[in-house]
């Protein structure tokens, strides 16, 4: 059982750099932001005005078949980013319709709490709202309201859409799941995936998510809650992982979709094969000590038997947070080297939450392919608090491994050994 | 090879059960209550939901956290998802012996919960979109709605709608730091969390795992999104005959909420610890369906693949399954297509076997429906009863199995499948069985 392998055969990338993975990587090694201020609804009274939104994204172009078009009316954007991630993935793995036995097929997605469009409720609001703020006449609402919404409204916003779309679009009929864990989501569906995988349940999946919090509501309830970046005013350096003057996250919409392949399989058809998925571990670390942290990590290495030593860099989860960022550096610093590289990619392009580590793990995937790994953008002074080798400068990859972290502001884990495929 | 007869594989075995329900806040109160055919539906209490198309539910009665959790104001905050865990979970985990037992190491202990969103704060959305309204602009005047909601949210309850958070609160207040998971599939959420976990067991990713589901959608928007898909009977004259699996005249499920809880170990670290095995997990089925967004494939082609998944991975044959607890929601194209499912996994032992539909007694809890289940096979294996499906008066020709009508009966049974189907479908069966060394 353990001998069975899994490697990435298909990228779909999404991200405020572009609408696919090589305008994505291009714009990274051209030092690029994908951090602007946001234009797509007013958000002149919002606390936070910036973020990574997709440029220039129409669903009907990503969204493109019959059935697909049709579908779109019953899809929050979220879900709509996502599926067209999986259809990228699908199309860069070379996978044709009909070509894979439908019930070794499955999708593993991470997702997040996908609000209602305000829109759809527009109409019973006004129906139900009697002039007090905070107050609803409830008799109204059940009586004329709920006619006016459209029949499907709710199933615009299950979590569990947007590997649903996919498994129909595609005919996935195997294990179809989706893990809910919002910053480390994606990461932890992969790891399902390869497990999967590892256990003989399905020979190829669809997995990474799709994510998107730049609408009135969600942006509001990050506002409130999250621990978010203020430099309104200099969007390109509002995100910037383990720098001193880091002052929180910065929101960005997007996807990241593997094609995760049983290694026999993909050689049988003869598929493109990017990197190899080689070790997983999770964990919970309660207290922030950075032990569940370093516990993630151990099982990762452990599973992909190597050591310190044989990892080219640590693609870090460095969401910019003050206490998120030392936290994680405590730990990669418990584990690695002083001199070992750190990258974090969401100084590009921002937090993508459950899509974020499928994204940023694209970079490591390429930097392995390409042999350079670009600088952390806006790391201009280093934090006695985060005591790793944040890279400054462009790096040589002189090693065949990378690792991925990806976590919650709650604890929750999850670490991931790479391999550059060497054939 | 099936798991039962493999030496080699990590086998799991559950050693812990709690549950709040509409029916009863112990394992052992819901059984009793089921097996009298009791009904745990009427009028919603939460919410003024006269005016509804559906006006009643199956809601959790005299919840009282601070009986279960000490300390239980810090969590007052928290949406009723994390509040009924944290209770179902403190006795499932005290069942099993494991509470803030210091022998076993908590860092190969983790949680996989199948939970619901928190509750929306519905009247400070709604008043909050009337007031941004601009009909002259067609549109929403954001930097209104804005401030009227940001003037009325709550920061903390508004953060508990995440559905990581239940998770992260039962880790914590448990002290349980391995793999921490929340998969939300709908209908069939904790039974895939208690498969997935079960894998990971057998895997080696750890030796325990917390595991069940939490939810509640009896709210203004939950009521309301499954009215406007009609998923709900509207039985508003008679809410007790509302849940009527598999009979002629029903019309739609009930909402239900609630959670349920077990403590999933491998079977050797059990032993070693002489902890009480109530059943072994020997088979888990996961499919999907790839059919449509809002049914079920008409032929039943992924609940077929997902039980034949679930007994080759247990390695049993279909004449060995004793009991089932099927999803049995009381729609119409749900019984119909489990029904024809059972039946052609089962063939004609399908006839033999009985069956019980727990949603019957106390209406559909959503995430947590799955764990429900699953509680209720066991509950069946240890005591040889198997609970009825009530409301069951006019047969359904294209629902002609025993469905344990109205009145519980002794059955004898070593192994039992409990099926989960959601939304968007996600299908799910798990074998449970008496343990066999």
């Amino acid at each position: 059982m353990a001998s069975r392998r899994a490697v990435i055969t298909g990228i779909g990338v999404l991200s405020p750099l572009g609408l696919d993975a090589a305008t994505t990587w291009s714009a990274i090694n051209s030092g690029q932001s994908g951090i602007r201020p946001l234009t797509s609804f007013d958000v002149s009274q919002y606390s936070v005005r910036i973020g990574g939104e997709l440029p220039g994204f129409d669903p009907r172009k990503s969204l493109a078949g019959k059935e697909e078009r049709k579908a779109i009316k019953m899809m929050a954007r979220p879900i709509i980013i996502g599926v067209a991630g999986a259809n990228a993935a699908m199309a860069d793995a070379g996978i044709k319709k009909g070509q894979l036995d439908p019930e070794r097929f499955g999708v593993e997605f991470g997702s997040s709490l996908i609000p209602t469009d305000l829109d759809d409720l527009i109409a019973a609001s006004v129906i139900a709202y009697h002039g007090t703020p905070g107050e609803v006449d409830f008799a109204k609402w059940g009586k004329e309201g709920i006619p006016t919404i459209q029949p499907l409204w709710m199933l615009k916003y299950l979590p569990n859409m947007v590997a649903c779309h996919t498994s129909i679009f595609h005919d996935a009929r195997g294990p179809n799941n989706s893990i809910t864990q919002t910053d480390v989501a994606g990461l932890l569906a992969i790891g399902e995936a390869y497990r999967i995988l590892q256990r003989d349940k399905a020979d190829f999946f669809l997995t990474g998510a799709g994510d998107a919090k730049l609408n009135v509501l969600s942006l509001g309830r990050q506002c409130l809650f999250a621990d978010l970046s203020h430099r309104s005013d200099s969007p390109e350096k509002a995100c910037r992982p383990f720098d001193k003057d880091r002052d929180g996250t910065v929101i960005s919409e997007g996807a990241g979709i593997f094609a995760l392949e049983e290694l026999e399989h993909a050689k049988r058809r003869g598929a493109k094969i990017y990197g190899e998925l080689v070790g997983f571990g999770s964990a919970f670390d309660r207290d922030f000590t950075g032990d569940g942290i370093v516990r993630a990590i151990i099982a990762a290495m452990k599973q992909a038997n190597v050591t310190v030593a044989d990892i080219d860099h640590v693609n870090a989860h460095g969401q910019s947070t003050v206490k998120g960022d030392a936290w994680e550096a405590r730990a990669i610093a418990k584990v690695f080297a002083k001199t070992t590289p750190v990258f974090a990619g969401k100084s590009y392009i921002g937090s993508l939450s459950a899509a974020a580590a499928p994204v940023e793990m694209t970079m490591s995937l390429f930097a392995l392919r390409d042999g350079k790994l670009p600088p952390t953008l806006n790391y201009e002074t280093p934090d006695p608090e985060c005591p790793i080798n944040v890279l400054r400068e462009p790096h040589t990859v002189t090693k065949p491994h990378v690792l991925k972290l990806s976590m919650t502001e709650l604890g929750q884990v999850g670490a991931a050994v790479i391999r550059r495929w060497d054939g | 090879m099936g798991r039962l007869i493999d030496m080699h594989a990590r086998r799991v075995v559950i050693t812990g059960m709690g549950c709040i329900t509409p029916l009863g806040h112990s394992v052992a109160t819901l059984f009793r209550a089921a097996c009298e055919g009791k009904s745990g539906v009427g009028p919603i209490r939460q919410f003024d939901a006269r005016a509804f198309p559906t006006s009643f539910a199956a809601e959790v009665k005299e919840f009282d956290l601070s009986q279960h959790i000490p300390n239980a104001e810090r969590f007052n905050e928290c949406g009723v998802n994390t509040r009924f865990g944290l209770a179902a979970a403190r006795q499932a985990l005290t069942d099993a012996g494991l509470l803030d037992n210091a022998k076993v190491n908590h860092d190969r202990f983790g949680i996989y919960l199948g939970s619901g969103e928190g509750t929306h704060d519905f009247s400070n959305l709604i008043s909050s979109i009337a007031i941004a309204n601009r009909p002259e602009k067609r549109a929403l005047d954001t930097s209104a709605f804005y401030a009227s909601s940001m003037a009325r949210f709550h920061l903390a309850r508004e953060r508990e709608l995440e559905m990581h958070t239940p998770p992260a609160h039962l880790a914590r207040e448990f002290d349980l730091r391995g793999p921490n998971y929340n998969c939300l599939t709908a209908c069939a959420a904790s039974s895939q969390a208690i498969g997935e976990a079960t894998e990971m067991i057998r895997f080696g990713d750890a030796d325990l795992m917390l595991s069940g589901g939490s939810h509640s959608m009896i709210h203004p928007m939950g009521v309301t999104g499954f009215n406007l898909l009609t998923a709900l009977s509207t039985r508003n004259d008679a809410p007790v005959k509302a849940s009527r699996p598999f009979d002629l005249n029903r019309n739609g499920f009930v909402l239900g909420e609630g959670s349920g809880m077990v403590v999933l170990e491998e079977l050797q670290h059990a032993k070693k610890r002489g902890a009480t095995i109530y059943a072994e997990v020997s088979g888990y089925g996961t499919t999907g369906d790839a059919f449509r967004v809002t049914d079920s494939h008409e032929d039943g082609r992924g609940a077929i693949a997902s039980i034949k998944m679930a007994l080759n991975d247990s390695g049993l044959r279909p004449t060995d399954i004793g009991y089932i607890n099927a999803h049995g929601t009381s729609t119409q194209v749900n019984d119909r297509v489990e029904t024809l499912a059972m039946k052609h996994v089962f063939g004609d032992h399908a006839y033999k076997v009985p069956i019980s539909a727990t949603k019957s007694l106390m209406g559909h809890l959503i995430a947590a429906a799955g764990v429900s289940g699953v509680l209720m096979s066991i509950m069946t294996l240890r005591n040889g009863v198997a609970h009825p499906t009530i409301n069951y008066e006019t047969p359904d020709p294209e629902c002609d199995l025993d469905y344990v009508p109205n009145t519980a009966r002794e059955i004898k049974a070593d192994h039992a499948v409990t099926n989960a189907f959601g939304f968007g479908g996600q299908n799910i069966s798990l074998v449970l069985s008496k343990l066999h060394e």
